[in-house]
């Protein structure tokens, strides 16, 4: 699966690449009035929107602000649930307790109303988006990790480590991780695909930061009123979202399907 | 009957700190209804008039009295009035909730129920057509966003086939749509859940020799393992539940329901806490209220959880 996904990601890079250095990338606000909702043709690949705009262009520059949240959601998400994972599984009683409570009341917390309330707070953008999902994301993290934690720590190699006077970090790194690396990877997967759909969720329903920078929610919003006659501008960056989530998906998810039964 | 008070008690608790943590959160927003309201009403404002709005939105004093204030008046369906529009929320809500808790509570029901069916199937034939479905459903859950597919179902049934009425207000369009598109994005995932629950049967000791026994696959797995599945199910409902709420949300705005939710994008722009507020206390409550049903059913279903 992982290396259909790089062959999928280096095809994508490569059309990419070529298309940009054709000169395919134009000014996503360059109007056109006399080039209105013009079809799809050498210059304009997917033909431009109903004020002239390069279609193809603002959906390329639409990925900027899914691809920033993506990175801020995976460090501040990971690093946060790995964090809370240690805690549960080894600090004292009271603390581990309320930990593993927050943790699990927090998988119930609608990413989408986090996000909306603060966007009330803090404004929209991607930021907020950001916040907002490593709020709720954290938590499978973190009870991956204790569980993790729970069952390596009654391995041979984890107490020889101990009684060779190793320091926690230093065990946790060459023990723990290597083995949480898979689970992971696959919560990341989910995780970064859930970022791509909750930039587009916020700009379709208007809470984007910027509405005049190309962005795929927000585009779809802008051109919603197309839907019925020029479908073409709603699919384009409907496409490159779930095309982007496919991908993530299939880049970080390495878990073979393993469990087929009998 | 301790049980059940400690059961209450666990719902009343979290709710009341859910609440109150938003309660708290909200008053850090930038930006003083009462300024940005008389701003918008290009009224020059005296200090006396500030106070006394603020008087009567419940915006004076500490906040714990505040809170307390707001939470007896949520309490005796008084939930003040909107800082934009100045009607009443309560009202406001009684018209807009029935969308949503039946959008919301529909899509639950039938994720869970077809969750669960395709859970039991994919299980008794990995590989075969409900496994297959169940997974391209669980990834296209995860990777397509929930509006998108609300849009282009409004273009295949409205534009292509003509079979609704987009936007027109009907019972299909404000009811049905809405929920199949919450349950929809929900049933992959939980027939994975169901179908971890069941094939973990598949292995058991007992299975075989019910097997051994004469029964056919199909009656064995049901007989032995419908209790399994349906624990796992529950078990796993948290993040699905999550879902549902954001779910309802996103159909409400894409097919135009004028529910509570609808209500609430507008508040976020105008900074109305007064909506906002009971939003997250009753969305707080749905939470707190179907993960203790689910709590007490496991304990039900399976008297040795503690």
């Amino acid at each position: 699966m992982r290396r259909f996904g790089l062959i999928c990601l280096g095809a994508l890079a490569t059309c990419l690449g070529l298309w940009m250095a054709a000169g395919g990338l134009s000014d996503p606000h360059a109007v056109d009035l006399s080039n209105r909702l013009a079809h799809p043709t050498a210059s304009n690949l997917l033909g431009t929107d109903h004020l002239g705009r390069d279609l193809a262009t603002r959906v390329v520059l639409g990925a900027m602000p899914s691809l920033m949240a993506i990175a801020l959601v995976l460090a501040g998400g990971i690093g946060l649930g790995v964090t809370a994972g240690a805690v549960i599984a080894l600090a004292p009683p009271a603390l581990r307790d309320a930990v593993a409570w927050l943790a699990e009341t927090v998988l119930a917390v609608p990413t989408l109303v986090t996000a909306l309330v603060l966007s009330a707070i803090f404004g929209a953008g991607v930021w907020t988006v950001a916040i907002a999902l490593i709020v709720t994301t954290w938590a499978p993290y973190a009870i991956t990790i204790a569980a993790l934690f729970d069952r390596i720590r009654g391995e041979d190699y984890w107490r020889a480590s101990e009684a060779m006077g190793a320091s926690l970090p230093f065990s946790v790194r060459l023990h723990m991780l290597p083995n949480a690396w898979p689970a992971i990877g696959a919560l990341a997967g989910a995780d970064a695909g859930r970022a791509v759909v909750l930039v587009a969720s916020l700009g379709f329903i208007g809470l984007s930061a910027d509405t005049g920078r190309p962005e795929w929610g927000a585009m779809i919003y802008e051109y919603r009123t197309f839907l019925f006659t020029e479908p073409r501008l709603v699919l384009a960056p409907v496409f490159a979202c779930a095309a982007v989530t496919t991908l993530l998906h299939l880049l970080l998810d390495n878990r073979s399907d393993t469990n087929r039964g009998f | 009957m301790t049980t059940a008070a400690q059961t209450l008690g666990r719902l009343a608790l979290s709710w009341l700190a859910v609440t109150a943590a938003a309660f708290v959160l909200l008053r850090l927003m930038p930006g003083d209804p009462v300024e940005i309201f008389l701003d918008h009403l290009s009224v020059r404002s005296t200090p006396e008039t500030i106070a006394a709005y603020r008087q009567e939105w419940g915006l004076d004093g500490p906040l714990v009295g505040q809170f307390i204030r707001w939470l007896s008046g949520f309490l005796s369906f008084d939930w003040g009035v909107s800082f934009e529009t100045g009607r009443s929320v309560a009202e406001d809500f009684q018209a807009r909730l029935p969308y949503s808790a039946g959008i919301g509570f529909g899509g639950m029901a039938l994720a869970l129920v077809c969750g669960y069916g395709f859970g039991f199937f994919s299980a008794l034939h990995p590989g075969g057509w409900a496994d297959m479905a169940s997974r391209a459903l669980a990834v296209a859950g995860q990777a397509l966003p929930a509006f998108a597919v609300g849009l282009i179902l409004l273009w295949v049934l409205g534009v292509q086939l003509r079979w609704i009425n987009a936007f027109g207000g009907g019972p299909v369009e404000r009811i049905l749509l809405p929920m199949l598109l919450v349950a929809v994005f929900s049933v992959g995932s939980m027939a994975r859940i169901t179908r971890a629950g069941f094939l973990e049967v598949k292995t058991s000791p007992y299975y075989r020799t019910a097997l051994a026994k004469g029964r056919s696959r199909t009656g064995a797995l049901w007989h032995h393992g419908r209790q399994a599945g349906a624990l796992t199910l529950i078990a796993g409902l948290a993040p699905e539940l999550a879902w549902i709420v954001g779910g309802t949300a996103v159909a409400e705005i894409v097919f135009g329901v004028p529910g509570v939710s609808e209500r609430v994008v507008q508040a976020v722009n105008h900074r109305d806490y007064a909506v906002l507020q009971p939003y997250i206390a009753l969305v707080a409550l749905w939470v707190a209220v179907v993960l203790q049903a689910a709590r007490v059913l496991r304990h039900a279903l399976d008297p040795r959880l503690t």
